[in-house]
């Protein structure tokens, strides 16, 4: 047997010398203490040693002080002669040593003790171990169905280069980015959103607000749901209907609505840009809920053009109004989309990514959509480091190729 | 970066101040006093905000929880945000329920 350490417990600090003896041939290392010592003592023990006739709930108190710095001890009682008083220990699972204290006696007892401890021990690791590999398999269940609630692949369109990056920060995502086609495949719609917090908690309401986007979307029809918007407009030039703005209106204020009639207790909600883009003209509609402003990267380069807020996040506030923004992609410009998981990404001293770091990456012109993302992802991945990802990253890039000369 | 939640409350008002980060690892001490702001029944909430050095998503999801739990009636301040943190809430639009001082 490894050599062990023991905690004697005695009110009177008279433990019987033979079992004194035999623990010391046993090379088992035992201090004698009274209960009360043994309460503010900060030691630990592998062997708590105890009268039988000591009441098993201060014993379990000493034990639990006990493992507040180590292993949970197991417990041995012994008996002289009151040997009725075993017998509530057993019933407790306490072990216990009657006499002769003999040293192979004591020895065979302690070595049961012991390995049943051991293995009782290594169960619970088992068992812990189980519960993680459990919830793991679940969290990746849960990771691919919501794969499931992304676009299988981006379309490919005459003149257009698009490019994604998706990258969660746990197992599954409050970000989340679609791209489908709208208005008998006249209008492309593109979506980049980020549900508040992370984990579980968005992930569930990512796969809600992506599913009432897309399914408004793709079936409203041109009947608006805000008539208002189309009576009340004060520039007249907006009062002309653009393809694809009923639903895209009818999307995001239904969206709204339903977040605020039947979820509003959660407190979940999403920043999120979506926009309607006519691939033949390269002009976009959009409304802005709340987002990070998506950015016009001018195929001169220069100073990109913010896609500000045109409406609160999507979720919080009731009947809130909601404006449709105009942009212009002309041959050779760039939109890059993205998520706060960009600016917000921090190096190993904890500094952020920031807007400053983004905006210069976009001075430039990009060749294509995909050039600018692997640009910005490098300079991220240098910012980053080998430090831990808070938060997810969205970046989507939607580039309207240069007429060739 | 941890954060630091300490309230002060008078018989119509709640002082609730934050030093550090409010992000997903730090809203539950703040939704745990709001908790108990809303419960003393108070007329108004002051967020002081002055040492706020950033708030995540999580924290603006702590402030849509705190205009629930407080009901229309009751304003709720954030004061003397830094400019990441104004910002941070203006572009969302909840500077609609909750109303931004600078002082």
């Amino acid at each position: 047997m490894p050599s062990v350490t023991a905690l004697l417990v005695s009110q009177e600090r008279n433990p019987p010398p033979e079992l004194l003896t035999a623990l010391a041939h046993e090379d088992v290392a035992v201090e004698v203490r009274t209960p009360d010592e043994a309460l503010e003592d900060r030691s630990s023990a592998e062997v708590l040693l105890a009268p039988a006739a000591m009441a098993p709930r201060s014993l379990r108190e000493i034990s639990r002080r006990l493992s507040e710095n180590g292993p949970t001890p197991i417990v041995v009682v012994y008996a002289q002669n009151e040997f009725d008083d075993i017998e509530q220990h057993i019933r407790l699972g306490h072990d216990y040593l009657v006499p002769p204290f003999l040293p192979p006696l004591v020895r065979a007892r302690l070595r049961s003790c012991y390995e049943r401890a051991k293995l009782s021990h290594s169960m619970e690791e088992i068992q812990a171990q189980a519960e993680l590999l459990s919830y793991e398999r679940e969290l990746k269940i849960g990771r691919e169905i919501q794969e499931g609630f992304l676009p299988e692949g981006l379309p490919t369109l005459d003149g257009w280069d698009l490019d994604v990056r998706f990258r969660p920060a746990r197992k599954v995502a409050g970000d989340f980015y679609d791209v489908f086609e709208m208005v008998n495949r006249r209008r492309l719609a593109l979506v980049v959103a980020d549900v508040c917090d992370k984990g579980v908690g968005a992930a569930l309401f990512m796969a809600l607000i992506r599913s009432l986007l897309r399914h408004t979307a793709e079936h409203s029809g041109l009947q608006s749901l805000m008539t208002a918007h189309q009576s009340t407009g004060a520039d007249p030039s907006h009062v002309i209907p653009v393809v694809g703005a009923t639903p895209l209106m009818n999307a995001v204020v239904g969206t709204n609505g339903y977040l605020t009639r039947n979820h509003s207790g959660q407190g979940y909600f999403a920043t999120m840009f979506f926009s309607v883009l006519d691939p033949a003209t390269g002009s976009l509609v959009y409304i802005n809920g709340g987002h990070n402003p998506p950015l016009l990267v001018a195929r001169e380069g220069g100073e990109p053009t913010p896609l500000e807020p045109t409406g609160p996040a999507v979720g919080v506030i009731p009947d809130c109004a909601f404006a449709l923004g105009y942009a212009q992609l002309r041959p050779g410009d760039t939109l890059f989309v993205y998520t706060d998981g960009v600016t917000e990404a921090r190096n190993a001293e904890g500094e952020f990514f920031g807007d400053d770091r983004v905006l210069a990456l976009l001075r430039e012109p990009a060749p294509s959509g995909r050039a600018l993302l692997e640009r910005m992802e490098s300079a991220l991945r240098e910012h980053s480091g080998a430090a831990e990802q808070h938060d997810d990253i969205t970046m989507m890039a939607v580039h309207r190729m240069a007429v060739p000369v | 970066m941890a954060l630091s939640v300490t309230v002060t409350t008078s018989t119509d008002t709640a002082t609730i101040n934050l030093i550090g980060e409010l992000d997903a690892a730090s809203a539950p001490a703040f939704h745990d006093t709001i908790e108990q702001a809303a419960a003393a029944g108070v007329t108004h909430v002051v967020i002081q905000a002055h040492e706020l050095t950033y708030m995540a998503s999580a924290g603006l999801r702590s402030l849509v929880f705190a205009r629930q739990k407080m009901g229309d009636e009751v304003r709720i301040t954030v004061a003397g945000p830094s400019a990441p943190v104004a910002r941070t809430i203006r572009q969302a639009g909840f500077d609609r329920s909750v109303t931004l001082v600078d002082e």
